[in-house]
């Protein structure tokens, strides 16, 4: 087993040294496209957090069984799968929250990172390696998409959760896709300005 | 080619196994699903039409609905609606041609509570209908009356969209002007297509005349301040009714960012009221020729 990390920092992990957005730069396409608003990001962000996980250890328990040449639609499988099973248990137990979160499900099936993740870990490491795995990587994410909506929202229609903070809408841009590149660039190097500092400080002691 | 065989046999099981997990799924949570969706569908009419939870004493829904027969080649429309208080039987299935003259009409007698089982209905109207023909089924209109008059149409369809099909329920007055409508079902982009749900956009639509509808077309312009205001219901009522009368001709303002939303619903929605206004005269024009004793 290649990993030496304990849970916690395979969960931190996700969160800020290898975070999805802004550190693997992956799934851009639907990061950019819906992280308009704060909730918007946190319900996408929920929705990949459960099928990251559940593909993650599901690929951890077969992964002896899965052939090395078949892995990608082994991976595609088994990610439409947990999609469309969390989509109709969903539907089914909890109708207020689909009709909210229904259509962020079903984009989930066509996300780079969550097959990444599969790839680079889930199919070497053991099934709690991968749970903590998916679980940090999942949060990672969502805690991108809601940095990334608060601004997006707060800039683009002056507003925070819905309820209108600035009274005013200083650049409707923000709301456009292209904006969301603006947004997660300026970010990336707002984040590794920062890590560039804390090491530098800490190299200098 | 012992790999190739691995290969095969590997992906297969990993298939039937994906696809036992989905169908187990389905099949637990079908019934649920179904369920909720009929509780929505219900909830949404009852807004549409402006009841509070429950509608009023005198108000009915009549079901109507369209099915389409075809006898030694030729196509007919066919509706079974309500019939009357002293036509002898609980419903009347009515086959009209395609010309929307009269070709027979079937007295089919089942209990309402039956009826409202798509398959038992049908079973009926075949049994009522006699051999030779086959029929199948459209959809579903419904009828609002107050105290026997008719008030309004309700009326529910689907149409593509950007991506996968939308599902609205529509309500009409009986003139066809558009009371309001509802998003049923849509798989639009969040932060773009998904715009469709918001209030702002639906009550463009409200009140809008046959007239008006029949060439409503989209305007790419950001939506004027006080029409907006009045769209998300933020003036006072007399205020609101004055800024509404005056966009009421207006074309519908697009979506930021997602045009081909707001024209697939705004098209969708066009042709769901053109089609139901002139089935509708139709069948009203052959309810009243040949005194058919109905109740919608």
């Amino acid at each position: 087993m290649a990993n030496d990390k304990n849970n916690f920092q395979l969960v931190a992990n996700g969160i800020l040294a290898e975070n999805p957005i802004f550190k693997l730069a992956l799934s851009m396409c639907p990061a950019v496209g819906i992280s308009t608003t704060v909730m918007n990001g946190f319900m996408l962000g929920v929705a990949v957090l459960f099928v990251q996980v559940f593909s993650s250890v599901t690929i951890s328990v077969f992964k002896d069984y899965i052939h090395p040449r078949i892995r990608i639609p082994t991976y595609t499988l088994t990610i439409a799968t947990w999609v469309t099973v969390i989509d109709l248990s969903l539907a089914a137990a909890l109708p207020e929250a689909y009709a909210k979160m229904g259509i962020f499900v079903k984009i989930i099936v066509a996300f780079a990172i969550i097959t990444m993740r599969l790839e680079m870990f889930a199919c070497k490491e053991k099934v709690s390696s991968s749970f903590w795995d998916g679980l940090g990587m999942g949060l990672g994410f969502l805690v991108g998409m809601v940095v990334i909506g608060f601004v997006r929202e707060l800039l683009g229609s002056g507003a925070i959760l819905g309820y209108d903070v600035l009274g005013f809408k200083p650049l409707l841009f923000f709301i456009l896709p292209s904006a969301g590149f603006f947004v997660v660039g300026l970010m990336m190097a707002f984040f590794n300005y920062i890590e560039d500092r804390y090491k530098r400080s800490k190299g200098q002691k | 080619m012992k790999d190739i065989l691995t290969i095969v046999f590997r992906l297969t099981l990993s298939c039937i196994l994906a696809g036992t997990v989905m169908g187990t799924t389905f099949v637990l949570t079908n019934k649920a699903k179904k369920h909720n969706e009929h509780v929505k569908e219900e909830r949404v009419a009852y807004s549409l039409l402006g009841f509070e939870g429950e509608a009023p004493e005198s108000v009915k829904i009549n079901s109507v609905h369209r099915y389409v027969l075809s006898q030694a080649g030729e196509q007919f429309i066919g509706y079974f609606l309500p019939a009357g208080e002293d036509a002898g039987s609980e419903f009347v299935f009515l086959q009209i041609d395609l010309d929307g003259n009269l070709e027979a009409q079937y007295p089919v007698d089942i209990a309402p509570e039956i009826a409202a089982d798509p398959a038992e209905q049908t079973a009926a109207i075949v049994a009522a209908i006699g051999p030779g023909k086959s029929l199948r089924y459209a959809e579903k209109y419904q009828f609002i009356t107050d105290g026997g008059e008719r008030t309004a149409y309700l009326i529910a369809g689907k149409f593509p969209g950007f991506k996968t099909h939308i599902a609205v329920m529509l309500a009409m007055e009986t003139d066809f002007s558009i009371i309001g409508f509802e998003v049923l079902e849509h798989e639009e982009d969040p932060g773009l297509g998904a715009e469709i749900e918001q209030e702002f956009f639906k009550n463009q639509f409200a009140g809008k005349p046959f007239e008006v509808l029949k060439d409503l077309d989209v305007v790419k312009a950001p939506i004027p301040d006080e029409y907006m205001e009045a769209l998300q219901v933020e003036l006072p009522p007399e205020e609101l009714e004055k800024v509404m009368e005056k966009y009421r001709g207006n074309d519908i303002y697009a979506l930021t960012g997602a045009t081909i939303s707001t024209v697939a619903v705004t098209d969708g929605i066009k042709s769901m009221v053109k089609k139901f206004a002139y089935r509708v005269s139709i069948l009203d024009s052959v309810i009243k020729d040949q005194n058919i004793s109905v109740s919608i």
